[in-house]
């Protein structure tokens, strides 16, 4: 009888036993392939979650370095501002999912018939009263105001460079004015110059969640008007709203970074770009969010590898210790084998064709069923895991690791029995 | 022959069969350890997480006569779920006099006016900790002599540059702040150290004098309790920051807070700040999603496995099985047999895998950054175009994230062990148990 036959008709014929050993290595099989899944699951959340610290670091120009000039408030630095190609130029660093630059100034704000609108809280100067503290952005998604959570949108959009003349304001302000998203204001710096007055158009609005009466903001410029006078505008109308200024331009930029654990990597490439004259400017990093999760984070992180780790070997252990029982209680039918002539390798080779005829059928339901064993895991415990993906990486690799595990675990198990001669087997047998 | 010696010769002479239930048990049973060992270890790590995004509620309440009195803070503090971590603060304006009483002279240029009264005053800020007053922290301000401010510090003032070289102080002098409304109310303070400012004011031209960064002054919370309220003994403050543990029980803690009696909550303002955890509240529940899919495949998977293994290990014994019930052996005494043997190798395997586990948490532990006590933050290597943000060794106080095997999980473990050794034998032998021992033996191969 050929080799093949007698794997078959043993499989077949002690079914019992097969369905036993078939279901231990499918249940193994799945237990690593979830591992291997969850391993890399793991791997992505912990980097989302690094992304979620708002890591950045600050462009500033150096005054240190540049000249200082004297106008009418007083010295001011010459140092160069931070052109839009200079930001388009960092911002194009891999790694840096956004940026924001902001020019303040005071805007008096007009509604479309050029009527002043006033304040939250007026003091009765009507020019005073319609002055909004007003910051340009690039995105205003990455204004501190916005970041820090003092200030949340309510309605309508953020504003990016894709708009040429949209504004932000305040809830409240537009529902003292009954103005809403998609209406237009005007705007203008200094009503009693040649400055240019410009249509806005309302893109979105704030709501105030800080408390403004808080004194600890009362530190710069921005602290004597309330949240609620605050606007934000497009870059190119407060461009064209300060053309008669010289001296106004981005004195910093703040740029955004998807892994805080590539900032420094980020910021070394920042300064390798030649066309910036770093002498200029300084780089400050912001991580201190990060630095204060980033132990606790990488802890979680170890301890789900190790627990991976760990059931990986436990079940190639297992898989060792299952094959060696189950070809060691047949030590007798070797015995019989061999005295009728089989030779010894022939023997070993059915033991392996047998368990590997097992394998073909278990590694592939393993991977098949192991991709639904995460997500049923999941809502059985009311628990979202879209990370956890089997991929046929990892079935290859358990499926070629597996094999060689099994074969040798054949291997080794069937040792005792072959060094003994066919009498010396059945002889000693009970 | 009785039950306990069958047990035991047939342990002894099926030496590697013994083994193999032994090994097979050891190493489940350590599996299962370490799997709880490092799910505990896991919540320490995710509420340090939490804890670390420093989620706090600002008590305001500058509106009060009273201020929050020392009282009213010790209940707060008191409240559950609190982090231990929280900040003090309070703001007024005062005179400046030298220490005979003569008036000091302010900074006027650059003031958009000069109110009444406030010739000789300036903005007067008291924090627990002035390092990290939003001055320091947002607008530029650092120490340039003396030490900062704590909690601790008592009748003490921080001084500009400028205005002490203006004035001719320096550190150790002592000097008399009054209050702006009765002119001969004033306390003494020695000036213990001088900042200035790293960044330009940008409201220069626009505020009022004592606002100017220069006629700023930092002073301790108990004299600034004497300008507000008249008390330096009992040191009452206007503003309040309180952080928690697990932001997401601000709200909870909020509304204990303001159950507290003898304050008039109506004219405070309570604000919540947890900005950093709302962010990363997502990806944090994510991430524990999957440490506990990964605990729940593990110990389900492994359940399976023991009962699997041991219906094997069973089957290899039907024909002895059947020779016992021959011989007229009750089948309730060899089920007890194997539950015997079972037993006494899974006992063994509890045993060790007590040190086998152990041995495992401790690689474990020494690999977690928690617990190395050594500097951890890493320096950078920065050319010298680029600023490191000063990192004060902030302490949180996260607790130890700590891989141990306690000892209700370690009893859990024997108990749950056992009663699954049992459940699998008793199983595994009942399809045996069921047949006649003439059919057993009949059907044997």
């Amino acid at each position: 009888m050929n080799l093949g036959t007698r794997a078959i008709l043993y499989t077949v014929r002690k079914w019992k036993k097969t369905l036993l050993i078939f279901c231990l290595l499918l249940s193994i099989t799945i237990l690593v392939l979830s591992g291997l899944a969850i391993a890399d699951a793991q791997e992505k959340q912990v980097e989302e979650l690094r992304g979620t610290t708002g890591t950045n670091f600050t462009v500033n120009r150096n005054t240190a370095t540049g000249g200082w000039g004297n106008g009418g408030n007083g010295s001011y630095s010459t140092q160069e501002y931070l052109t839009s190609d200079m930001m388009e130029k960092i911002a194009a660093v891999d790694g840096i999912e956004g940026y924001n630059a902001s020019i303040r100034t005071i805007l008096c704000l007009s509604d479309a018939n050029g009527q002043w609108l006033e304040q939250l809280e007026p003091t009765g100067h009507s020019m005073v009263d319609c002055q909004f503290y007003s910051y340009s952005c690039i995105n205003s998604e990455y204004h501190s105001l916005f970041l820090s959570g003092a200030l949340e949108m309510c309605d309508g959009e953020m504003l990016d460079l894709s708009f040429d003349n949209g504004i932000i304001i305040s809830k409240e302000i537009a529902d003292k004015h009954g103005l809403h998203v998609g209406d237009t204001i005007q705007a203008v710096n200094d009503p009693f110059s040649n400055d240019k007055t410009k249509e806005l158009k309302i893109v979105g609005l704030f709501e105030v969640v800080a408390d403004k009466t808080d004194e600890r903001n009362n530190y710069n410029e921005a602290s004597y008007y309330d949240y609620a006078n605050n606007a934000f505008v497009s870059e190119t109308t407060m461009k064209a709203l300060l053309e008669n200024y010289e001296d106004v331009g981005y004195a910093s930029a703040d740029f955004f970074v998807s892994d805080p654990e590539q900032l420094e990597g980020i910021i070394q490439q920042v300064q390798k770009i030649t066309s910036i004259n770093w002498n200029n400017f300084i780089i400050t990093a912001n991580d201190e969010v990060y630095e204060r999760v980033s132990n606790s984070i990488s802890d979680t992180g170890t301890l789900v590898t190790t627990l991976i780790v760990l059931t990986t070997v436990v079940s190639m252990v297992l898989i060792i210790l299952i094959l060696s029982m189950s070809t060691r209680s047949r030590k007798k039918e070797i015995g019989i084998l061999l005295a009728v002539g089989i030779t010894k390798p022939a023997v070993i080779l059915q033991y392996v064709i047998e368990v590997l005829l097992i394998a073909v059928v278990a590694f592939p339901l393993a991977f098949l069923s192991s991709k639904q064993v995460a997500g049923m895991f999941g809502t059985l415990f009311n628990k979202t895991a879209e990370n956890v993906i089997v991929t046929p990486q990892h079935f290859a690799l358990v499926a070629i690791w597996g094999a060689v595990l099994l074969i040798t675990a054949v291997l080794v198990s069937c040792i005792p029995a072959m060094r003994l001669k066919p009498k010396e087997i059945l002889s000693q047998m009970e | 022959m009785n039950l306990w010696k069958r047990v035991c010769l047939y342990l002894g002479r099926k030496k590697g069969k013994t083994f193999t239930l032994l090994a097979f048990l050891l190493v489940m049973a350590t599996l299962m350890l370490t799997c709880l060992s490092i799910r505990s270890a896991t919540e320490t790590a995710n509420a340090n997480i939490k804890k670390a995004l420093l989620g706090y509620f600002t008590i305001n309440a500058k509106t009060l006569d009273t201020g929050l009195s020392a009282d009213i803070l010790r209940q707060i503090l008191d409240t559950k779920g609190l982090s231990g971590n929280y900040a003090l603060r309070s703001y007024s304006y005062a005179n400046y006099y030298d220490a005979d009483g003569n008036s000091l002279v302010i900074n006027k240029e650059g003031a958009a006016q000069m109110p009444e009264e406030y010739e000789n005053a300036g903005k007067i800020v008291a924090n627990s900790d002035s390092e990290k007053d939003s001055y320091f922290t947002e607008g530029g301000f650092e120490i340039t002599e003396g030490n900062p401010l704590t909690s601790e510090s008592k009748n003490a003032v921080l001084l500009h540059d400028r205005f002490a070289k203006q004035n001719g102080l320096s550190v150790g002098d002592t000097m008399l702040l009054g209050s702006i409304i009765d002119e001969g109310d004033t306390i003494p303070v020695t000036i213990t150290g001088l900042f200035t400012n790293t960044k330009e004011q940008d409201a220069v031209g626009i505020t009022p004098s004592y606002d100017l960064y220069e006629n700023i002054v930092f002073t301790d919370l108990s004299t600034v309790s004497y300008l507000l309220y008249g008390t330096a003994e009992e040191r009452r403050v206007q503003y309040g920051d309180f952080y928690v543990n697990d932001p997401d029980e601000l709200d909870r803690i909020m509304a204990q807070v303001q159950e507290i009696n003898g304050i008039n909550w109506d004219e405070c303002t309570l604000t919540r700040y947890d900005k950093d955890y709302q962010n990363a509240k997502q990806s944090l529940e994510g991430l524990q999603n999957i440490v506990f899919i990964a605990i729940a495949i593990v110990s389900v998977v492994s359940f399976l496995v023991l009962v699997l293994f041991m219906t094997l290990r069973l089957r290899g014994r039907i024909h002895e099985t059947g020779i016992y019930l021959a011989m007229g052996i009750s089948k309730g005494t060899v089920l007890l047999q194997y539950l015997l043997e079972v037993f006494i190798v899974a006992a063994i395997a509890l045993l060790l895998s007590y040190g086998a586990s152990a041995a495992i948490s401790d690689q474990v532990g020494s690999k977690l950054l928690s617990q190395i006590t050594a500097e951890t933050y890493e320096t950078v290597d920065l050319t010298e175009n680029t600023e490191t943000e000063k990192q004060p060794a902030q302490d949180l106080k996260l607790s130890d994230v700590v891989v141990e095997i306690s000892t209700t999980d370690y009893a859990f473990v024997w108990a749950f062990g056992l009663v699954l050794c049992l459940a699998s034998t008793a199983l595994a032998a009942y399809p045996i148990m069921k047949m006649k021992p003439k059919n057993i033996l009949s059907q044997m191969s």
